[in-house]
């Protein structure tokens, strides 16, 4: 991987170590093992006879397991192997690892086998913003394993080490005094558990041991993969890019129990690995075509943990879908709001197009039926909680002053909402995306009350206020010298100037009057915006943009995707395939797996993308965006009981099928050709969107 | 007086029916530890429909917490993933039957329509 480290992960637990599978971390370093937001091991290192060992190779053997090829080193270039060693490991409730040497020499070999083991039993938070621990530390011996723990008051954590073969333990790790044959090998298996103490409680239905469940997860995953479309294309990159985005959304799978052993997708590695509203509605909105599934446990979790009062403290009201959920230390003592936190302004009006447009493509009106509730009480929350100025739009201001969110929209960073000028509007803000969200969630409401719940008043009432907050979005928010939306307004009703890659949500929510399209499509696809790779999130030229600034001038390929769905929505079908092709062409140098974000540099400038420093990968809508760009460039569109496919391909892309898409007609094929012929220069590597 | 604890099951057995817990069928038994004595209040939910009994029987969900945790609560002075992750109360079973409660821990009774999720008209 390109930062040296490897990842394995299921659902929230996960292991970060280096590329000699050993974990050395500090308090600042996401490295180590993390269960429910909370780092079980921060040391775990293996040296034979006191000597560390070097890395051959690793091997990612799935998602969830990984193999690493040692031998002692003596840091030279020269390595001259009498002994190999292999560690094999395993994620699950905590991981295994299967350790065994082997003996190349005509002798018998004699070793101390060590491995030091610790933990700091950090919560992500403080790993994230790196701050102090308040609790006891703990090291036992007991009943032949290691015992870390950790408590404050009440709240224990422990971590249990253990192996299958003798070992001396101490306090600080085990020992193993081993002699392995000439031609030999010795092995043993270590196994690390992650202790939450809290019962069965709200952790992962996916229980027992990973040495147990290995095979039924490697099933799962052959399943997985099996059950959505396959993809034929000529360009080989996409291939690539869409099975990488298939493997990476199954690992970002993460069941809590609640959803009754179904799986919805987290956010993302390693900050994110948490139900989180916004992040796993837009993935279920870019799988739809692919994984319907995930779009049902998705509406059920987040419907059954809907906000259920007022309360101050996590930004909850009625009606209100949550932003993130958390598990650590912090959010038990209320240090931090996430339990779960509500402090998000569009999640509420995305869940209920993700209501929409999942029936639209499966056909399923029961969960619609069953849902009708909660649907209702959303549709309540955007009319009765959000308009927090009173002037029929929704606008955010964080009621949690000490740790709520102040941006509570997708760009959700300090300064990530600004004027042309870079001043900072005061709140509460209505940034532009949250009208288009709104208003989409509206039109989609009638539809389904019309529909399904058979409420032609509410469908009547839902139409009206649409249109009219359509007419009002379209006259209040457009810049007229700049010809394009503005980025909020202010808490006095005052266009927040900026230019921004919100604009593109515009397009998807349908909230822009069609004889205003065009001028923001001339923005989307011009030099400020556009930068060869993909739309960056705020324009060059604006006072605050920077092109490695998290949100005010990075390309974040999850963006970038809804921004050609709503190209595509307004007939720019050209200018759609023309973002496709940067992004996926982008994915190509991140060997598919697209980052959370990447720089904004002008792509004749840099010739590669630049990946944003910290950003998260593999995440969860980054994943997904290649497939929403498949459903972009074919142009598929669910109309009753039908398919629509409308293909327009990228220059660089001759043939692309996609067979076996899933839904309310069963299984349909699309196939889509493209209008150029390629010029294929030997040598050469091929690129789209040049 | 009564504490807020019986008052809570007595008033949702009283009820019969809450809608908000339509979407929830089978038992919790809520466990409520109060010194060396366990009370033990059993609800079975099918659809709404709310039966309300004490005593030791198999629930599908098994909740339990010490009497001044459970007091506070009810009271929605505390919250229950706060509670858990503190290892002051624990849940066994199948925790998708505890969820929908939490509309319940308002501290407001049911006839307060302010209690009822989604159709609150906001306090300005």
């Amino acid at each position: 991987m390109s930062d040296g480290l490897v990842k394995i992960l299921d659902g929230n637990t996960f292991v970060v170590s280096d590329d000699r599978g050993d974990i050395e971390a500090s308090l600042t370093d996401p490295t180590g093992l993390f269960s429910y937001d909370t780092r079980f091991l921060s040391k775990w290192v293996l040296s034979l006879n006191g000597q560390r060992l070097n890395a051959l190779s690793t091997d990612d053997l799935h998602y969830f397991e990984t193999r690493f090829f040692l031998v002692p080193g003596t840091g030279t270039v020269y390595v001259d192997a009498k002994l190999s060693v292999i560690r094999q490991r395993a994620v699950g409730n905590g991981f295994t690892e299967e350790l065994t040497i082997l003996n190349h020499e005509d002798e018998a070999v004699q070793l101390t086998v060590r491995i030091d083991a610790a933990s700091d039993f950090a919560d992500l938070f403080e790993v994230k913003d790196a701050l102090k621990k308040k609790g006891k530390y703990s090291a036992r011996v007991e009943k032949g394993s290691l015992v870390l723990g950790y408590q404050r008051e009440t709240y224990r954590r422990e971590t249990t080490v253990s192996a299958t073969t003798p070992a001396q333990i101490d306090e600080n790790g085990l020992t193993f005094s081993v002699t392995v044959d000439p031609h030999g090998s010795w092995a043993t298996e270590l196994s690390v558990t992650a202790g939450l103490g809290l019962g069965e409680g709200l952790a992962s239905g996916r229980n027992g041991g990973a040495r147990r469940r290995r095979p039924s997860m490697e099933k799962n995953l052959e399943r997985w993969l099996a059950d959505a479309p396959r993809l034929e294309c000529d360009w080989q990159p996409l291939k690539a890019t869409y099975r990488r985005s298939l493997v990476d959304l199954a690992a970002l799978r993460f069941s809590p129990r609640i959803a009754g052993g179904r799986s919805l997708p987290a956010a993302g590695l390693p900050w994110f690995m948490t139900m989180f509203g916004r992040d796993s509605i837009f993935t279920s909105l870019q799988a739809l075509p692919f994984t319907p599934e995930l779009a049902a446990t998705t509406l059920l979790a987040l419907g059954a943990w809907q906000g259920a009062r007022v309360d101050d403290f996590r930004d909850e009201d009625p009606g209100r879908i949550l932003h993130e959920m958390r598990y650590g230390e912090m959010t038990a003592f209320e240090e931090r709001p996430h339990s779960p936190y509500y402090g998000c302004a569009d999640a509420t009006a995305l869940y209920l197009i993700l209501l929409d447009e999942y029936e639209r493509w499966t056909g399923d009106r029961q969960l619609v039926r069953d849902l009708e509730p909660e649907a209702r009480a959303a549709l309540n929350w955007i009319d009765e909680y959000a308009d927090l100025l009173g002037n029929g739009y929704v606008s955010y201001k964080r009621r949690n002053e000490k740790t709520g969110l102040e941006n509570q929209c997708w760009k959700d960073s300090w300064d990530s909402i600004s004027f042309r000028d870079g001043r900072l509007p005061g709140f509460p803000r209505a940034t532009c995306e949250l009208q288009g969200y709104a208003y989409d969630a509206k039109v989609r409401g009638a539809r389904l009350a019309r529909s399904v719940w058979r409420d032609a008043g509410l469908a009547d009432e839902l139409e009206r206020q649409a249109a009219d907050l359509k007419r009002r979005f379209n006259r209040d928010f457009w810049v007229e010298d700049g010809q394009y939306f503005a980025l909020a307004l202010d808490e006095n009703g005052d266009q927040v100037d900026a230019l921004a890659s919100n604009n593109g949500h515009l397009l998807w929510s349908g909230i822009v009057d069609k004889s205003k399209a065009k001028a923001v499509v001339r923005h989307l696809m011009g030099p400020r915006l556009f930068s060869g790779w993909g739309v960056r999130t705020l324009a060059e030229g604006e006072a605050r943009y920077n092109p490695i600034g998290y949100h005010v001038g990075t390309v974040w390929p999850f963006d970038c995707s809804f921004i050609a769905w709503g190209l595509r929505r307004y007939g720019f079908k050209d200018e759609a395939a023309q973002i496709a092709a940067g992004i996926l062409d982008a994915a190509e140098f991140f060997d598919g797996r697209l980052p959370e974000a990447f720089g904004g540099y002008e792509r004749k400038l840099t010739r590669y993308p630049v990946q944003y420093p910290t950003a998260c990968s593999p995440q969860a809508w980054s994943t997904g965006a290649p497939l929403l760009f498949l459903r972009t460039m074919l142009g598929l569109e669910p109309v009753g009981d039908h398919l629509i496919i409308d293909p327009a391909l990228p220059v660089g892309i001759g043939h692309l099928e996609l067979l076996d898409i899933p839904g309310r007609w069963g299984r349909i094929d699309a196939f889509g050709r493209g209008r150029v012929d390629i010029d294929h220069k030997a040598g050469l590597r091929q690129q789209l969107g040049r | 007086m009564k504490d807020a604890t019986t008052a809570f099951f007595e008033d949702l057995s009283q009820r019969g029916h809450d809608s908000r817990l339509d979407r929830a069928t089978g038992t919790v038994r809520f466990d409520i530890v109060n010194g060396k004595r366990v009370d033990r209040w059993l609800v079975a939910v099918n659809k709404g429909d709310v039966a309300v009994s004490r005593g030791n029987r198999a629930a599908d969900t098994v909740f339990r917490t010490d009497r001044a945790v459970f007091e506070q609560l009810v009271q929605g002075k505390t919250n229950p993933v706060v509670q858990m992750l503190l290892g002051t109360a624990t849940l066994e079973g199948k925790p998708e039957l505890l969820v929908p409660f939490r509309h319940l821990f308002t501290g407001k009774s049911a006839a307060d329509p302010r209690s009822t999720a989604g159709y609150a008209r906001r306090q300005k």
